[in-house]
């Protein structure tokens, strides 16, 4: 089991997608929970209360084992400001959001240990290098996964509290274009490529369930930091002297904050077969400044870069229902309503956001007592949105995004 | 079992069938573009050698294919324009009259320009035993730029015959042999539905460039008549266009580029230099104060002064040496005696230094000269406005776009600015656009047109053109 754990770890690509929530948050850590419009902080379904509220964790009467991915296909449209016939769209790979949640306890003893690996966060989008907003951005990588070992304590009955320290780890590639053109007409890059060092965070949730019917839950999970020191600078321009003295650096510095998450959520057993579940989520992404860069020497006559993003907190509303159909068949549907943290003026092709509504449906098949096996549907639509990007050093033109996003994930019960 | 097997097939064929099918963002809108009540059907531009494409000091079938006139037709085909045929260099000869590369950068920074001379589209000495012939392009033509074009220029017969006393070979290759035929004559012929027509430049530029030493700027009487002409011959039939004014000459990076470098290098102990002006032996003593720099100062030194400057109190005739060997291939020596004779040099005293010895007139545009092509430049602008307004014709207002643009701006990420090289809008000549400049430039063409007949015709990307190439 150990090592075919690992092997899954390995084989999975540890990127996540720009266009399924807002900034660069890959809202994607439950396979049950995505099929119900990721709502779940108000309920006690599985081991991925790890994630979602730590205080449930306790009330699962099992222990056991998940594993879920997602395969998420996003696409971003892009097409210059009026006046223009430029369009482009992004080139982006299959991003591999995972999950993977443990959990254990004695059989009658309130207490429950857990550990969670997931990618709350990250983006991959690939412009290419042709686009008219290639100086601004042709292609970004970024990652981080969060290890979290939890415990969680059953008060009593109706209650439970629980917390789960974060280790963060990840890594960031940034590329552009430079407007300097070689002897061949072929134009500058430049690359920034780092590995984060390790961040530390907490997760900490209460479960209360007044009644048989209803339930509720509250997590928090604190800002995590994302520091890279000593991340390498590619370069690829020309080799004349005056430019390459303005081009001295090949290692920089930066630090990417991974906002702090606050939801609330409610649990509604409206009959035996019929769940269900309303999250309210604020994310704190007003840490989200600034993107700073600072190089060990000039990179385009500049010993740092730094461009305003000014990210405002946002909120997002979930709805989501489950129903049993049978002994071996659940069904879910879900939806939710996500507002983007960016402000007018500070639009950038790295994070090209907008308001966006989600839509997912999934299932959960019962193929023995101890196996069960989890699938979900999302569909992303974002708002169409026009920026002039006049804040932000981004692209100014109009965005659209939207992305597809099927998921599995097993449980094994013992 | 089976069952659960049969619906996980289900889900997952409609999973995969949702992803690859229909998957693309669109927007709300499809974007439409109209030429308005515009006829696009037939575009005619008419200019000098920026609407060839000149850049680089030459004319290429790069520069050629990246014409503005070429991208404004690329741009009117998005909206009903008809083809855009330009007198093109074959591909075996694309280099055309060859072009200045940029080949490296002196210890100090300095820019090193190379001539490319191969696959030219020469085909041999002209009559005057000087001027290089192109290979002809006989065949109908949208885009009727010529280098080296004068409005004064454009009723005079013989401007494209191979004679010894001189002629436009730019012009003559658009011509069959011993024709007399005139460029207005020649334009007359093409009957456009839209035209662009933007002269003028040369008829205070080449006055400008060679520092007042040669050529001379046209009268304001014989420009006014010329224009006329040529505006009437190209809306006979009501027919809509564009016009462009002048720009400002003295701000392009050909004037502006040495002259601060030069300033500054100038040791303490030297106050000023000695000049001529003109072409006439009359000296002049010029303030090192007075050099224009970001300091103040007002007279400016030519991008070819650039080799001379460096032997500034040295005894030296380089310069009537070199002037004599192009002017005169086939007697060097005696053009030089002439030189110095007419202009009183003795080449053992001080260079630019000594009275003796002045700096040369065409390295140095000084102040009489620059008022007089400032006043020249105005009056002409004036004029090629007041056409406009008469034939209802939109207009590319060069002169205000070029002084606009003085403190540089972004765009798509890349910064600009009239600065040689670095400002990524001139080429290696220091007075042509680049690629991307003549893209920038064809946008305002664009807008301009738009406001004035109501047309949504797209811009360019104009990200997609080259500025200079860095080794």
């Amino acid at each position: 089991m150990k090592s075919k754990f690992l092997a899954f770890l390995g084989s999975a690509v540890l990127t996540a997608g720009v266009a399924n929530a807002g900034g660069y948050q890959a809202n994607l850590q439950g396979q049950k929970q995505i099929g119900m419009g990721h709502a779940g902080t108000g309920l006690a379904l599985d081991q991925s209360s790890i994630f979602f509220n730590p205080g449930a964790l306790a009330h699962l009467r099992q222990n056991g084992i998940q594993l879920g991915i997602s395969a998420l296909n996003s696409k971003i449209a892009y097409r210059e400001s009026s006046g223009g016939v430029a369009e482009s769209q992004t080139d982006n790979p299959l991003g591999t959001p995972f999950q993977v949640y443990a959990s254990y306890g004695a059989a009658e003893s309130p207490l429950r240990f857990g550990i969670g690996v997931y990618t709350p966060y990250g983006s991959t989008v690939n412009w290419g290098s042709t686009w008219q907003g290639r100086f601004g951005l042709n292609e970004l990588t970024l990652q981080a996964i969060y290890i979290q070992p939890t415990v969680s304590y059953r008060i009593t009955d109706k209650l439970g509290v629980g917390a789960g320290l974060i280790v963060s780890i990840g890594s960031v590639n940034l590329q552009r274009s430079v407007p300097l053109t070689d002897e061949n007409g072929n134009e500058g890059r430049i690359e920034l490529d780092g590995k984060s060092k390790t961040g530390i965070g907490f997760n900490a949730g209460v479960y209360f369930q007044p009644t048989e019917k209803l339930s509720l839950g509250l997590t928090y999970r604190s800002k995590v930091d994302a520091k890279v020191e000593d991340g390498d600078i590619i370069l690829q321009i020309p080799d004349a002297a005056p430019v390459r003295a303005q081009f001295k650096g090949d290692k920089f510095n930066a630090t990417l904050p991974l906002p702090a998450n606050l939801t609330l959520g409610l649990g509604y057993k409206a009959t035996d077969k019929l769940t269900l579940a309303l999250d309210v989520q604020r994310v704190e992404w007003s840490a989200y400044e600034s993107l700073r860069f600072d190089f060990n020497d000039v990179i385009g006559g500049q010993t740092s870069s730094e461009a305003q993003r000014q990210y405002e907190d946002s909120y997002i509303y979930r709805l989501g229902a489950q129903y049993v159909l049978s002994d071996i068949m659940t069904l879910r549907a879900g939806a939710y309503y996500d507002q983007s943290p960016v402000e007018d003026g500070y639009l950038t092709p790295e994070t090209p956001d907008s308001d966006s509504r989600g839509v997912s449906v999934g299932l959960t098949l019962k193929l023995s007592e101890k196996v069960d096996l989890d699938a979900s549907f999302l569909y992303v639509n974002k708002k169409e949105r026009t920026d002039d990007a006049s804040k932000s050093n981004g692209v100014a033109g109009t965005f659209k995004s939207v992305a597809y996003i099927p998921g599995v994930g097993v449980n094994y019960k013992f | 079992m089976k069952n659960i097997l049969h619906k996980l097939g289900a889900v997952a064929f409609l999973s995969s069938s949702l992803l690859f099918t229909g998957c693309d963002p669109e927007f709300e809108d499809d974007r439409t573009f109209s030429a308005g009540s515009l006829d696009l059907t037939k575009y005619v531009a008419v200019g000098n050698s920026l609407t060839a494409g000149y850049q680089d000091n030459g004319l290429s079938l790069e520069g050629q294919l990246n014409s503005y006139p070429n991208m404004l037709a690329n741009q009117f085909s998005f909206v009903g324009g008809g083809g855009f045929t330009q007198p093109l260099f074959s591909l075996e000869q694309r280099n055309g009259t060859g072009y200045l590369r940029l080949t490296g950068f002196t210890s100090t920074g300095s820019p090193i320009t190379t001539t490319v001379n191969t696959e030219l589209a020469v085909r041999g000495l002209g009559a005057d035993g000087k001027t290089p012939l192109l290979t002809k392009f006989t065949g109908a033509i949208n885009n009727f730029g010529v280098p080296g074009i004068r409005v004064a220029d454009i009723n005079t017969p013989g401007y494209g015959l191979n004679n010894p006393q001189g002629f436009n070979p730019y012009f003559e290759r658009l011509l069959p042999d011993n024709s007399f035929t005139t460029y207005l004559q020649k334009v007359s012929t093409s009957a456009p539905t839209f035209f662009s027509l933007w002269l003028g430049n040369n008829d205070v530029l080449g006055y400008a460039t060679a520092g007042g030493f040669a050529g001379s700027i046209t009268a304001t009487s014989t420009f006014e008549t010329n224009y006329t002409a040529m505006v009437n011959a190209l809306s006979a039939n009501n027919t809509e266009g564009i016009v462009a004014t002048i720009p400002d000459v003295r701000a392009v990076p050909f004037f502006t580029t040495v002259g601060p470098t030069f300033k500054a290098s100038l040791p303490a102990a030297v106050p000023a230099v000695v000049v001529l002006t003109k072409n006439t032996p009359t000296r002049k003593v010029v303030l090192k104060s007075d050099i224009k720099s970001a300091a103040g100062g007002t007279v400016l030194f030519t991008l070819t002064s650039a080799p001379y400057l460096p032997l500034v109190g040295t005894p030296t005739g380089k310069y009537w040496r070199d002037l004599a060997k192009s002017q005169s291939p086939t007697n060097p020596n005696a053009a030089l005696q002439q030189y110095l004779a007419a202009f009183q040099i003795d080449t053992t005293k001080m260079f630019g230094l000594s009275g003796e010895n002045p700096f040369p007139s065409a390295l140095v545009l000084d102040n009489d000269e620059q008022a007089e092509i400032a006043t020249a430049t105005t009056a002409f602008n004036t004029f090629i406005k007041a056409q406009a307004t008469s034939k209802n014709l939109a207009v590319f207002d060069a002169f205000e776009f070029f002084n606009r643009i003085q403190t540089g701006f972004a765009l798509n990420g890349v910064n600009y600015s009239p600065a040689f090289i670095t400002g990524n809008l001139f080429s290696l000549d220091g007075v042509h656009p680049t690629q991307r400049g003549y893209a920038i430039i064809a946008n305002e063409m664009i807008r301009a047109i738009n406001t004035k007949y109501g047309s949504t015709i797209p811009t360019i990307d104009v990200t997609q053109f080259r500025a200079v190439q860095i080794p």
